[in-house]
C-alpha cells in the first residue's frame, strides 16, 4: 500500500488536511496525518520513519510562511528524501508561484481536485503541468437518446395524431420563397464543394446566386447586387478576424461541469452580442466556466426579411446576424463537446437556416410553428409551411430540435402553451425528427395577473415539469432562459433568481436548463461578459447546495399538474375538432388575443401551391 | 455641491472581466485598472481565472470606518 504524509504546518488549521486523509483512505492510500503546529523538523522526522510515496503539506496562514516552508524542503534535502519522496503544498496562503520559488514538486491551489493530487501521489504529471495543454476526453452528450417518445396518454396521443395528420396535409405542396431559396442555397453549398474539387463550371455559383436573389427582397438584393449593406451592419475585417486565433491559442483545460453530483441537466446559454468576435469570447468564457451548450440569437429583422446575407458581418445590435461565414467562424472557435443550437423557430428564413446551421455544424434546431406565428412574428400560414419544410430538414440531417415555449411570456397560460409544444413534437415525430419541449419556468403575465404565484414559485414551476411526465416519455428542457420576468437589473437578485431556478429544474429531473446572465432582462445594452460569469457561479453554487435531492410532488403541486393535463387535453380536443391547425392559431385555440397574444403578419400572403 | 465621491458611505467596487493568459497577469492588471481608474488604495477582492480571462472585483475604499465621513458634512452645506 503507497503511505503519503499528510501535515499542517500550521497552528490551527487543518480541515483540508484531515479531509484529503479521508479521500485518500477511500482511494487505498496508506494516510497519516499529523496534528496542526507540526515542525518542519517533525514532519522530516516522521517521513525518515515511514518512507512515504509523497508528503503533503498545508499552510493557511500567512505568517511566515516563505520561511517554514523553505525549511522543510531544505531538511527533506538534506535527509536525502527527495529522490524517493515527492513533496507537495497547498493551502489559503500557498500560490503556484511560491510553491515553485521554494522548490516543492508539486502546489495545489484553489479548489481541491483528488485527480490531481493522486497523479502527483503516483508521480503520474506533476500538478505544475496539469493545468496546461490538457486535452478534455469528454463527449458530446445526447439529449434524447435515452427517450421513446411513447405517449402515457393515449388520448392526448390520438388528438395529436388527427392534428398531425390535417396539418401535413394542409401542407401538401405548398411552398414558399423561403423554402425555394433554403433550396437553392444547398445548391450553393453542394456547389462550392464541386468548386473545390473543379467539378463544376465556375459559372454555376453565378447563376444559383441570380436564381437565390429572385427570392429576396429589396433589401437583400440590394446587397447582392450593390454591395450595399443593412444600415449600421458593417463587414469585419480581415485583420481583425486573423487576431481571434491568437486569442485563444492555449489549452482549455478539463471541463468543469456546473453539476455537482451526475450526468444531468445540462446548462446552456444564448449568445448573439451583434458581433462574432464578442460572440466567440463569450462562448469562450462560458465553456471555462462550465456551460455545455450554447444557442445562436439572431437579430429581430434577420427574420423579417426574406433572404439572409453573406460574409463575415457585424453591427452594434442584439442578436447575430445569420450568414454561413458567421457561423463557421462562431463554431470554429467552440470547443468540441460544446452543443450548439442554431434557432429558426421564427421568421422568413426558417428553413434556410436549418440548412446553414446543418452546414457549420450545429447540433439542433429550434423549431416552434405556434410561438414563431405571434406576437409580432411570422404570418401563421407562412410558418406553418416553412415549418414543416424545416422539420423535415431536422429529421434528413438528424438533428433533433427544441421547441421553445416562451408564448407563455406574452399572457398565454401553461396549458396553451404546452398543447403547442405537443403539436410540435406531434409533427416532428411523423416527420422522422427528435423533439425536445421545452416548458418555460417563469413568472409569466398569467401567473402575475390569476395570482398562482401569489405565495411561492415552486409549485407551478413543478407542476409545469411534472405534468410531462404523465403524457410522454420526453426529454424536457426548461428555458428560455429559466427564471424569466424575475429578474430585475440588479445582478445578485437575477443571479440568485436563475440559480433558483435551474435547481429547482435539476430536481425534476430535467435534460438541460437553458440560464440568463445576468444582464439579460435590464442591461441597457449589450449582455457582458462577467454577467455571464455571475449566473455560471450562482448555478454552481447553489447545485452544490442542493446535491443530488429530488422534489417531493405534493398534493397542492398534484392539483395543479392535474389541472394542466386536464386544460391540455382540452385545447387538443379543441384543435383537432377546429380541423385546421393554422385557423387555430388565428382565432387564438393556442394562445388568444384577451391573453396577450397577436398572430404574426410577416410573410402574410406569402405561400403558393 | 461638493464631489459626489464624498457621498460614497465607504467603498467602490469595480465588477469586471479581463481578457488575460495567467492569474498573475490578471492581478497585475486589475491593480493597473485601479491606478487608471485613479481609485485609491485599490484591492483585488475576488479575482478567478480560468483559460481565457478573470472575473474581478477590485475595491476602493473611500470611507474606512473611523475616518472622518465627508458625507456626514452634507448636513451642513445644507
Amino acid at each position: 500500500m503507497t503511505t503519503v504524509l499528510l501535515a499542517p504546518l500550521d497552528p490551527v488549521h487543518d480541515n483540508a488536511i484531515k479531509l484529503i486523509k479521508r479521500k485518500l483512505v477511500d482511494a487505498g492510500y496508506d494516510a497519516v496525518s499529523m496534528p496542526p503546529g507540526t515542525s518542519p523538523e517533525e514532519v522530516i522526522q516522521k517521513a525518515l520513519e515511514l518512507s512515504p510515496s509523497a508528503i503533503l503539506v498545508s499552510r493557511t496562514l500567512g505568517y511566515k510562511v516563505a520561511e517554514i516552508l523553505s525549511s522543510l524542503v531544505d531538511l527533506a534535502e538534506a535527509a536525502g528524501l527527495r529522490n524517493t519522496t515527492r513533496i507537495g503544498v497547498g493551502g489559503m496562503a500557498i500560490t503556484k508561484e511560491i510553491g515553485t520559488e521554494l522548490g516543492f514538486d508539486g502546489c495545489f491551489v484553489g479548489e481541491l481536485k483528488m485527480g490531481e493530487l493522486i497523479d502527483f501521489i503516483e508521480n503520474r504529471i506533476s500538478c505544475n503541468e496539469v493545468d496546461a495543454g490538457q486535452v478534455s476526453s469528454r463527449k458530446k452528450p445526447d439529449i434524447t437518446g435515452a427517450y421513446s417518445y411513447k405517449f402515457y396518454d393515449t388520448t392526448i396521443e390520438n388528438y395529436l395524431g388527427v392534428i398531425a395528420d390535417q396539418v401535413t396535409n394542409w401542407v401538401g405542396k405548398k411552398t414558399t420563397d423561403g423554402i425555394e431559396r433554403a433550396k437553392v442555397r444547398m445548391e450553393m453549398l453542394e456547389c462550392e464543394v464541386a468548386e473545390r474539387e473543379s467539378r463544376v463550371n465556375p459559372d454555376t455559383r453565378k447563376r444559383l446566386l441570380e436564381k437565390y436573389i429572385g427570392f429576396c427582397d429589396a433589401e437583400i438584393k440590394a446587397f447582392y447586387q450593390s454591395e450595399q449593406l443593412p444600415n449600421g451592419v458593417r463587414w469585419l475585417g480581415k485583420s481583425e478576424i486573423d487576431k481571434v486565433p491568437g486569442l485563444f491559442d492555449s489549452a482549455h483545460g478539463e471541463f468543469t461541469p456546473l453539476r455537482h453530483t451526475g450526468t444531468k441537466p445540462l446548462f446552456f446559454s444564448q449568445y448573439g452580442t451583434g458581433c462574432p468576435v464578442m460572440d466567440v469570447f463569450h462562448i469562450k468564457v462560458a465553456e471555462a466556466w462550465g456551460i455545455d451548450g450554447v444557442f445562436h440569437f439572431d437579430p429581430s429583422w434577420n427574420a423579417q426579411r426574406e433572404g439572409l446575407l453573406e460574409g463575415h458581418l457585424t453591427h452594434e445590435h442584439d442578436g447575430t446576424i445569420i450568414t454561413l461565414e458567421n457561423l463557421k467562424f462562431i463554431r470554429h472557435f467552440m470547443e468540441p463537446y460544446t452543443l450548439w443550437n442554431v434557432r429558426g423557430h421564427r421568421g422568413l428564413n426558417t428553413p434556410e437556416t436549418q440548412v446553414l446551421g446543418h452546414a457549420a455544424g450545429a447540433d439542433l434546431f429550434k423549431i416552434n410553428i405556434p410561438y414563431g406565428s405571434t406576437a409580432g412574428g411570422t404570418d401563421p400560414q407562412r410558418l406553418t409551411v416553412d415549418g414543416i419544410y424545416s422539420l423535415m430538414l431536422a429529421a434528413q440531417y438528424g438533428i433533433p430540435f427544441d421547441i421553445p415555449g416562451n408564448d407563455e411570456l406574452s399572457g398565454v397560460p401553461p396549458y396553451k402553451t404546452f398543447a403547442g409544444l405537443l403539436i410540435m413534437m406531434a409533427l416532428g415525430l411523423k416527420l422522422g425528427a427528435r423533439p425536445i419541449p421545452k416548458p418555460l419556468l417563469c413568472f409569466s403575465p398569467y401567473m402575475t395577473i390569476n395570482g398562482l404565484m401569489d405565495d411561492n414559485m415552486i409549485e407551478m414551476n413543478i407542476a409545469k415539469l411534472a405534468v410531462w411526465r404523465d403524457i410522454v416519455d420526453t426529454p424536457l428542457w426548461p428555458g428560455e432562459p429559466v427564471g424569466f420576468m424575475t429578474h430585475t437589473p440588479d445582478r445578485v437578485q437575477s443571479a440568485l433568481q436563475t440559480s433558483l431556478h435551474a435547481t429547482l429544474a435539476s430536481t425534476m429531473g430535467v435534460d438541460a436548463v437553458t440560464i440568463a446572465s445576468s444582464d439579460e432582462a435590464y442591461s441597457k445594452g449589450p449582455i457582458s461578459v462577467q454577467a455571464r460569469v455571475d449566473t455560471l457561479r450562482a448555478v454552481r453554487d447553489e447545485l452544490r447546495f442542493q446535491g443530488s435531492i429530488k422534489a417531493n410532488i405534493t398534493p397542492a403541486i398534484e392539483s395543479i399538474k392535474d389541472e394542466i393535463h386536464e386544460k391540455i387535453t382540452a385545447t387538443l380536443k379543441q384543435v383537432a375538432e377546429r380541423g385546421d391547425f393554422v385557423a387555430s392559431i388565428y382565432e387564438g385555440l393556442l394562445g388568444s388575443q384577451e391573453d396577450g397574444l397577436y398572430p404574426g403578419r410577416v410573410g402574410s400572403g406569402t405561400v403558393r401551391e | 455641491m461638493k464631489k459626489a465621491l464624498d457621498r460614497v458611505v465607504d467603498a467602490i467596487d469595480i465588477e469586471t472581466f479581463l481578457y488575460c493568459k495567467t492569474e498573475e497577469e490578471a492581478k497585475e492588471l486589475a491593480e493597473a485598472l485601479a491606478l487608471e481608474l485613479n481609485l485609491p488604495h485599490g484591492d483585488i477582492v475576488f479575482l478567478e481565472f480560468k483559460a481565457w480571462g478573470a472575473r474581478v472585483r477590485i475595491r476602493s475604499y473611500i470611507h474606512h470606518p473611523g475616518d472622518q465621513y465627508r458625507w456626514m458634512e452634507t448636513q451642513e452645506e445644507k
